[in-house]
């Protein structure tokens, strides 16, 4: 039984949204009168009425319950009274989910999406008036992935969500964020902006940008999963998308830099761990983050006044720096989490360009296959990189059983230089 | 005589509103044929696809149902394409890929952001077909509901479904002959798998109209939906 506060909290609210709808001189119908059948609103009245109701209770799926009820103030009560997806809100009727803790939050699906043109790194040295050969030898990167004509930040990054909300059999109504990350698209409406238009959840699904460049994976995991603990969110597709090859282009960027870049998308449907997970899942474990403010001057990407960007890069000092950070980050996972790093199932870290992933895993004294590769082929993707990394794991060990995959390590950087990790373990 | 290709039966309370396909001046324009006493039909034993022929008086409807023509002697049916040539000629009609062009005019969305609607003299016509980048279907307290996202990116929400092969596929899949937790399951249906039959089909195609002026407002409403849904959906719930 509902305390008498929360019936009266409802009471007040049928009866503001009723008349925000009908007019505010619009008498009060009777409990059990059916609003339609008698007048007093339409279809059209009906449903805006409830979409109100729902907007300002929180409870979101409130049209839904009434499915095959009398359309009357009765009804409405019994739904509220029912409501299974309640969320938070501060002036209605609902109260707020039970908090999860933190290692319940696993990700139900993933997904990634790469620029269809497969471009060989010879060409890009080409391009950008370099050595033929120079990626290659430099860095490393054998190919990159480039997007194609008809493709950008949000066909990527929607292409990518969709096949995860598809995984996971999951409808896009039942999403309760959307939280975007890339570090290409500076426009407005802004990529999750972009996104909620483009996947159709609720209209009161929230939509979020997380900054931080290649670290925006990580930070908008750990946004994620605050959310879900907190008892705000029950699913939230966390989605990264990049198209570099349209801004980091010939005569605007020195090849060294661009030359490193390739465009993609990832995407990881988050849920509350409810009973038994669908095998084989990953819950979220913690993360931390930090600002190593001594190397901000490694690079710095800016806008200039001609509309062109201005990009200060000293790649032998972010390179030292990324490896020390990196393995840093590694040894501070492992002793957070207990989780030897030799029983890793793989590492999805940022790849600045295989050089460094090869250096990097020699540092960890890891074997180079625990770093699944994406910059060899792809080209160093930004907030995608770790992604497209997670989600390559994921992928192998989705036909194992759960007590043969091992935990994966998240590790990034991002200009500033920010840096972040965090664990996933078999849940 | 008038030939007339049935491409749209739409389910507005008791009665349908039909709209067919003719040419004319060699281009294909849309028609609703209407009686000389009401603007919709009670009994309408044709079906989407149906090619018949009938009489049509000459004269335009008022804006912005500019293609109400009244039929004055009963229809008969002389053949039948099937739906992907009936979009394929829905596809030469009125057509249009964003908000202001559907019906050549603004279209205001109502204030609690369900619906949009028109000012009856405003609109230049009240049907109009679009190809669409999204589209969910949605069970709102026994109202069905869709938002779609139209080529240009514009999101329309909470339009009514007024398609009856739509409306009869969830009447059907509602039946008390379809067993328990039948709301919840035809939810799961409409919340993934629809999505991809749907968005999947070479000829996935809609057209909007307006409804006529209801308190001066023509609401906009999804008269039809391609592909119809098919009976062994209905297996699958």
């Amino acid at each position: 039984m509902a305390p008498i506060a929360d019936e009266d909290r409802w009471q007040r609210l049928i009866e503001e949204c009723f008349q925000r709808e009908a007019g505010s001189q619009a008498s009060l119908p009777s409990s059990s009168q059916n609003l339609i059948e008698t007048g007093v609103l339409d279809s059209m009245g009906w449903v805006g009425f409830l979409r109100a109701l729902e907007s300002a209770s929180g409870v979101s799926d409130l049209g839904a319950l009434l499915t095959e009820q009398t359309p009357s103030f009765e009804s409405i009560f019994r739904a509220f009274k029912n409501a299974r997806s309640v969320r938070s809100s501060g002036t209605g009727p609902s109260s707020k989910q039970e908090p999860v803790t933190q290692s319940a939050v696993i990700i139900a699906s993933s997904s990634a999406a790469l620029g269809s043109r497969r471009i060989p790194s010879e060409q890009v040295d080409r391009a950008f008036g370099m050595p033929a050969g120079k990626l290659r030898l430099r860095a490393g990167i054998e190919s990159l992935a480039y997007a194609a004509e008809d493709e950008n930040e949000l066909t990527l990054g929607a292409g990518a969500a969709q096949r995860a909300l598809r995984a996971a059999a999951c409808g896009p109504e039942e999403l309760d964020w959307i939280i975007a990350t890339t570090e290409t698209q500076r426009g407005y409406p802004s990529l999750a902006a972009q996104l909620h238009s483009q996947l159709l959840p609720r209209e009161n699904c929230g939509a979020l940008d997380v900054g931080g460049a290649c670290l925006g994976l990580v930070n908008a995991l750990a946004v994620a999963q605050g959310l879900i603990a907190l008892g705000q969110a029950r699913t939230i597709a966390v989605i990264t998308s990049d198209v570099h090859s349209r801004t980091f282009k010939p005569g605007v960027v020195a090849g060294e830099f661009g030359g490193l870049f390739g465009d993609g998308a990832s995407a990881f449907l988050l849920r509350a761990k409810n009973g038994v997970a669908p095998q084989p899942t990953y819950g979220l474990g913690e993360f931390f983050f930090g600002c190593a403010g001594q190397y901000a001057g490694a690079i710095r990407v800016a806008d200039v006044p001609n509309g062109n960007i201005e990009v200060h890069f000293d790649g032998e000092a972010l390179s030292r720096a990324a490896i020390t950070r990196l393995e840093n980050v590694i040894r501070d996972i492992e002793l957070r989490s207990g989780i030897a790093r030799s029983s890793l199932q793989g590492l999805a870290t940022h790849q600045p360009n295989p050089r460094l992933v090869t250096l990097l895993a020699k540092q960890c004294g890891l074997p180079l296959g625990k770093f699944p590769v994406v910059a060899r082929q792809f080209g160093n993707l930004g907030s995608s990189t770790c992604g497209v990394a997670l989600d390559a794991i994921l992928q192998s060990t989705s036909s194992r059983q759960a007590d043969k995959c091992g935990p994966i390590f998240m590790a990034s950087l991002g200009p500033g230089l920010l840096f972040g990790g965090g664990w996933l373990v078999p849940a | 005589m008038n030939k007339l290709l049935i491409t749209e039966i739409t389910r507005m309370g008791p009665a349908f509103c039909v709209i067919g396909l003719h040419r004319e001046n060699g281009k294909i324009r849309s028609v609703r044929p209407v009686t000389s006493t009401a603007n919709s039909w009670l009994h309408f034993p044709y079906h989407r696809g149906d090619v018949v022929q009938c009489e049509l008086a000459p004269f335009c409807g008022a804006k912005p149902h500019i293609e109400d023509r009244v039929s004055t002697r009963g229809f008969q049916k002389e053949s039948a394409v099937p739906e992907p040539e009936v979009v394929a000629f829905l596809r030469k009609a009125e057509i249009a890929g964003s908000l202001p062009d559907l019906f050549g005019c603004a279209l205001h969305e109502n204030r609690n952001g369900t619906g949009l609607h028109a000012t009856p003299l405003e609109p230049m016509r009240s049907i109009c077909g679009t190809e669409t980048k999204n589209l969910r279907l949605e069970l709102c307290a026994n109202e069905l509901r869709a938002t779609l996202v139209l080529s240009s990116g514009e999101v329309l929400r909470d339009l009514p479904v007024v398609d009856r092969d739509w409306r009869d596929f969830i009447d059907s899949a509602l039946a008390e002959g379809k067993g328990a937790n039948r709301v919840g399951r035809l939810q799961r249906f409409l919340n993934s798998q629809f999505h991809y039959k749907i968005l999947s089909c070479p000829h996935h195609f809609i057209r909007l109209g307006l409804t006529r002026p209801y308190h001066d407002l023509c609401w906009l409403m999804l008269d039809t939906l391609f592909p119809l849904p098919k009976q062994e959906w209905l297996e699958e719930l």
